[in-house]
């Protein structure tokens, strides 16, 4: 079987900024990679190129062995991959069930009008992220920062994903609220799911990782165990020199 | 949104109090009621686009415009039934829009409303210098067939429409569909996150509402008898259809008729006191008004209005 997600020679500029720069990684099948590296490295960059989100200048982005460098957004997502925002992105004036019916919806909009959502597969999602069944029908602005990071778990996990991108999924929760993050993503990877994983939060990030990968300036510096890639020295200085 | 026994009954209760209207009001009433019916429609016409999507459409008069011209110049000139001229001007309607505003939908904000408003002025310009002979130039064409004789069946035929028109549109935005398309309106990049084609969905969106405005402004000439560029292609006509739409209630179905009703009457009842344009800067004053003490428009204050009622019968 193809890898789930291979990234090749990846670049993207800004003007003048490399924001990615030639960076190549893969991620196995049921592997949860992290992604670190210190703010302005180009992470989010990343993602956003996997997603489509943003054009790649140059590389290649493959998918289960299908190349996806040049399919829309929606389209990459009917192949498999969804990731979650670093600042949560709800549906503002839309019920916590609104927002998750809207991850849950086939991209058809013959299937949307005739045929009805999923009402049980909403609530499921709900309570799988660590809601309650009277949550659903809060809206955004009576959630806390915790509430928001679940519920754009949940809309992500509703769009099906075979792998997941977590952007900063811990940045502004509790210790609860973290546990129970954690714990979610641990029973995903026993079920099978594939994760990429950017977080500052080293010490909750270690035991949900096989391996780490981590950047600097755009560019692939060091790459192996998580405990390996801590030690490394030029990982060292970058998080010193941010520091 | 759940319907609840209350959606049944206010809607059963509005659609009786319409249908024995013609009993109770003299003929002047009723064609102001009339003309109200027609504003509703165009103003859900809006509403499906604009309320939803947050794609603010400044070119609905050009829309209402192509159903009205083409059902007009079918049956005078060409003497085409009635029956067939205002299926073609629909689907004219929506052809056009789709040519013209197909572009637009990928323009985000400010410049989406521009160019659709470009839109109604070049219309305004070639309606008067292409074909003179087809479209009646300046003076635009009177004498259109009339579908209905009378205040009372003209009202009937309006209220009608309308119910249609307002069912549908309902029936569908309760859908999954009307949940996507209100998303696109909070936040268009999350909708495309969560796996939906966003263009495809606007398009949806445009269409229904070109149909709409295509169906509601051909009826609308036959109603009137007589069209003009000058009355169509108004930028008081646009601003009345907007301001129903938003003072009744956005990205609802009931807002944009209540809104409709609203601005018709008192249009008319200032008319005797401000007989010219001045009539539009009130309205104006009023709809800011409003529109500052609930941007969510009348519906919502009547929502609140009724909680309250519920809350002390319950007490
Ligand atoms: N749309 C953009 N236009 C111009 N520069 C951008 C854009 N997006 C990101 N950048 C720049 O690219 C670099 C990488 O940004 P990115 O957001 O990917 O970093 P990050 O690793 O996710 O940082 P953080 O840890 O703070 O989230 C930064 O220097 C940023 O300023
Ligand atoms: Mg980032």
């Amino acid at each position: 079987m193809s890898s789930p997600l291979v990234i090749s020679n990846l670049r993207k500029t800004f003007g003048g900024l490399v924001a990615t720069n030639d960076v190549s990684f893969s991620v196995a099948q049921g592997e949860s990679l992290a992604l670190i590296g210190p703010n302005g490295a180009g992470k989010t960059t990343i993602f956003s190129q996997i997603m489509g989100e943003l054009r790649q200048t140059a590389g290649t982005i493959t998918l289960f062995g299908n190349e996806i460098s040049k399919l829309s957004t929606p389209a990459r997502i009917r192949e498999g991959v969804s990731r979650t925002y670093q600042v949560p992105r709800p549906f503002g004036e839309m019920t916590v069930a609104e927002n998750i019916r809207v991850g849950l919806m086939p991209d058809n909009i013959w299937h949307m009008i005739t045929r009805s959502g999923n009402a049980d597969r909403e609530l499921e999602l709900a309570l799988s992220v660590g809601f309650s069944e009277d949550d659903l029908k809060r809206t955004p602005s009576e959630l806390s920062m915790g509430d928001l990071r679940k519920l754009e778990m949940a809309r992500t996990m509703a769009t099906g994903p075979r792998v997941m991108l977590l952007d900063e999924v811990f940045a502004g929760l509790t210790v609860g609220e973290i546990a129970q993050i954690a714990a979610l993503i641990q029973q995903m990877r026993k079920d099978g799911m594939t994760f990429l994983i950017v977080s500052h939060d080293l010490k909750a990030l270690e035991p949900l990782v096989d391996r780490a990968i981590a950047i600097e300036q755009g560019t692939h510096i060091a790459e192996g165990p998580f405990a390996q890639v801590m030690a490394d020295d030029a990982v060292r200085a970058s998080y010193l020199g941010a520091a | 949104m759940n319907i609840r026994w209350y959606h049944f009954a206010l809607w059963a209760a509005f659609m009786a109090v319409m249908f024995a209207l013609p009993e109770f009001v003299s003929r002047g009433t009723l064609r102001t009621v009339i003309f109200a019916n027609f504003l509703a429609i165009f103003a859900i016409s809006w509403d499906v686009l604009s309320g939803r999507t947050g794609y603010i459409s400044f070119g609905h008069p050009f829309l209402i415009g192509i159903g009205a011209y083409t059902t007009a110049i079918l049956t005078k000139r060409f003497d085409v039934a009635i029956e067939a001229s205002i299926p073609i001007a629909v689907i004219v309607t929506m052809i056009a829009g789709f040519i013209v505003f197909l572009p637009a939908l990928r323009i985000k904000g400010s410049y989406f409303a521009l160019v659709t408003l470009a839109f109604m002025e070049l219309m305004y310009q070639l309606v008067q210098v292409i074909r003179p002979d087809l479209t009646g130039g300046t003076r635009g064409i009177s004498g259109i067939q009339g579908i209905t004789r009378g205040a009372v069946n003209g009202y009937y035929l309006s209220l009608t429409l309308l119910l249609v028109v307002a069912v549908t549109v309902w029936l569908v935005m309760r859908t999954r569909v009307g949940t996507a398309l209100s998303a696109i309106g909070m936040n268009e990049e999350s909708v495309r996150g969560s796996g939906l084609d966003t263009t495809k969905l606007k398009l949806f969106a445009f269409l229904f509402s070109a149909l709409i405005a295509g169906l509601g402004g051909a009826f609308y000439a036959h109603y009137v008898g007589a069209i003009a560029p000058r009355a169509l292609f108004d930028i008081n006509f646009l601003f009345t259809i907007i301001v129903a739409a938003l003072i009744g209630g956005a990205a609802t179905t009931a807002g944009p008729i209540i809104g409709a009703f609203f601005l018709t009457f008192l249009l008319e009842y200032l008319r005797p006191y401000l007989p010219g344009a001045e009539r539009y800067f009130i309205y104006g004053g009023v709809a800011l008004l409003l529109y500052m003490y609930q941007p969510k428009g009348i519906i919502a204050l009547l929502e609140t209005m009724k909680d309250r009622i519920i809350r002390r019968s319950s007490t």
